[in-house]
């Protein structure tokens, strides 16, 4: 592993970093998305050496940064704000980084360099005062990735831009990151920055890293209640395990409803493949999500491979962009599914039509932490 | 049309100014233009003047150099015994002049340190020492809470940032942090030589308020008003007034180009 953070815990009295658990390869761009508040900027701050952490290590190419300094580390930051130096221009703002290294044609040469990369060579003899949120932003990353870092760490870089500007500095920074192959610590709370940046991606929340892995591991196998509800899936349920083998689990939300789930990971867990039946222990205890654009929609009953089929009421429509969440009442447990507008038109849905659902049992997520998240269920 | 609330508002701002300006301005009525000019002139005024402006130089240079590393620490680190720390330094400003005036005389003094002083040949009291020693901590107060309040305005990410490209704290203190606290030190220092020019009570006590000695401007007024002669008074005073509105007007100057600036 490149990044290693291992058991970090960071205590600045009104804040804290409970046992962070992170690694990153070297080239790649992990987007670590949480609610305001949840420390985001404090682990970067903490991985950068501006605060000690009370236990754990942060290592970088296997070397131990605890006890260095900041500036021995080669790691940058870049901040929402800027924070490019107001006593400087452009040109001297980028340099700063490396004018103690090089004589004036090398640092001339290559700010001019970094400069064209970034498209901000025009700019350079600016007041910074003077520049819009974009180009204040290009300056930022360009004095950021002047010094050849070993990692970039990014605190909600577009959070301060507007849209037409941040999908123009979100290419720019994928070309920087393949063309530097640059690792990047990304930080932030809008999921665009996901889809268009992240190779890997964490949740977190409180000062915790509540899961990371790649985007589908997270997306479609949240581990437990926050991080399902945080990424979007909004078919959350409680409910206990009334039949398991090793491919599937009966889990009954009530009397009248039972869902099958095929989720490999947590029955791999459950039930591992060398152990019997009377080998295992368990809790039935579990939750189950399912994202709702795995749920499909029929007004008569499907004759389709999926295990779960069940029959339900419409209670309402959202209206959202080009979609509708359409919510369903099935014996008495509400499912959200997402329908084009379209497919919703073929259909002929109306409130208080009866509808049947579909989903397969594979996606149906099991989450086998139900004590430690009970309380945020809703 | 104004509002009688805003009139009202208006009307005692303009009453409360105007009486601010005729009492300070009555001042400079007060002697003839030739007693002015004569007591300018005379050897008496001229030593003060010279003494208050060197001695008042040397203690704000020295508040300025011992503020900034004191006000930095205050802000920006954590260590034992902070806040008490910090009520320290603020109590002088809480207290009446003459009361930090006595408490350094019995400290520097015979009561003292003074005796152990005298033996090693160093005398801090009736002389131009005693009277930098009694400006030192009457400014000193004033100067760390300013630049407390200018280092608290500097985001600590602008050195955060020089420190990831490379910086050592001490580089970073001097390319980052003073640079842009440049605005906070001008006006302290400003501040700490008004206040090292205007001090009385502690100078006096200190100092001794000896004529030709220690006699600074303010000590001045006092000696000549005490002797009945008022023209040296009076224009100790005016030239008191007049060191305090170019400090103001230097200051509100270097305010306006600082906000535009930055």
């Amino acid at each position: 592993m490149y990044l290693e953070v291992t058991n970090l815990c960071v205590d600045l009295g009104e804040f804290k970093l409970d046992n962070i658990n992170l690694a990153i390869e070297k080239g790649e761009y992990l987007v670590l998305i949480g609610p305001t508040g949840s420390g985001k900027s404090v682990l970067l701050e903490t991985i950068t050496g501006f605060y000690s952490p009370e236990s754990g290590e942060v290592k970088l190419n296997g070397k131990l940064l605890n006890n260095l300094p900041p500036e021995k580390r080669n790691i940058s930051i870049v901040y929402q704000d800027n924070i490019l130096f107001p006593h400087m221009n452009v040109y001297e703002n980028i340099a700063y980084g490396i004018k103690k290294d090089f004589n004036k044609e090398e640092i001339d040469q290559k700010v001019t360099d970094i400069a064209i990369k970034l498209k901000i060579d025009h700019l350079l003899h600016r007041n910074i005062a003077t520049l819009s949120g974009g180009e204040a932003q290009r300056t930022s990353l360009a004095r950021a990735l002047i010094v050849k870092p070993k990692i970039v760490l990014m605190d909600e870089p577009f959070s301060a831009l507007d849209i037409s500007t941040q999908a123009k500095l979100t290419t720019l920074i994928k070309e920087v990151a393949s063309s530097y192959n640059t690792t990047f610590l990304h930080v932030t709370h809008n999921f665009n920055d996901i889809w268009n940046l992240a190779t890997k991606v964490g949740v977190m929340k409180g000062g915790k890293i509540h899961q990371w892995g790649t985007i589908e591991e997270v997306f479609s196998r949240p581990e437990n209640s926050f991080v399902a509800d945080f990424v979007g899936v909004q078919n959350i349920f409680k409910g206990k395990i009334i039949e398991i083998n090793k491919d599937a689990a009966e889990i009954e939300l009530n009397k009248n409803l039972v869902i099958t789930s095929s989720d490999k990971q947590c029955l791999k867990k459950i039930y591992p493949e060398d152990k019997t039946f009377d080998e295992i222990n368990f809790d039935s205890n579990v939750l189950i999500a399912i994202r709702p654009e795995s749920i499909i929609f029929s007004n008569e009953k499907f004759q389709s491979s999926a295990r779960n089929q069940l029959k339900g009421t419409i209670k309402g429509f959202i209206e959202s962009g080009p979609n509708y969440w359409v919510k369903v009442d099935v014996n008495g447990f509400e499912f959200i599914g997402l329908l084009t507008k379209s497919s919703a038109e073929i259909l002929e849905l109306k409130k208080g039509n009866e509808i049947y659902l579909s989903f397969k049992s594979l996606n149906v997520n099991m989450i086998d932490e139900y004590h430690s998240f009970n309380k945020e269920i809703h | 049309m104004r509002s009688k609330f805003e009139l009202g508002f208006i009307i005692i701002t303009i009453l409360i100014t105007s009486m601010f300006f005729l009492v300070i301005g009555s001042m400079f009525l007060i002697p003839s233009y030739e007693g002015f000019i004569n007591a300018l002139l005379s050897e008496n005024m001229i030593y003060a003047i010279t003494l208050t402006i060197y001695t008042s130089i040397i203690s704000a240079a020295i508040v300025m150099i011992f503020a900034i590393p004191t006000a930095y620490a205050l802000n920006r680190y954590n260590f034992p015994l902070k806040s008490l720390f910090k009520v320290v330094l603020d109590l002088p400003i809480a207290l009446p002049e003459i009361v930090v005036g006595i408490a350094l005389l019995m400290f520097l003094g015979s009561n003292g340190i003074g005796e152990y002083l005298e033996n090693i040949g160093i005398v801090l009291v009736f002389n131009s020492l005693g009277i930098i020693i009694a400006q030192f901590f009457i400014a000193f107060p004033y100067a760390t809470r300013i630049m407390y309040s200018t280092f608290a305005y500097i985001d600590p990410r602008y050195e955060f940032v020089s420190r990831s490209l490379g910086y050592s704290e001490s580089s970073t203190f001097f390319n980052i942090t003073l640079p842009l606290a440049k605005g906070g030190i001008i006006t302290t220092s400003i501040i700490a030589l008004a206040r090292c020019i205007g001090t009385f009570a502690s100078v006096l006590f200190v100092g001794g308020g000896i004529l030709m000695k220690t006699e600074t401007l303010s000590v001045s007024m006092y000696l000549h008003l005490s002797t009945g002669d008022i023209d040296l008074a009076i224009t100790a005073g005016i030239l008191l007034v007049i060191i305090s509105i170019i400090t103001i007007v230097i200051m509100e100057k270097y305010a306006e180009s600082t906000q535009e600036s930055f």
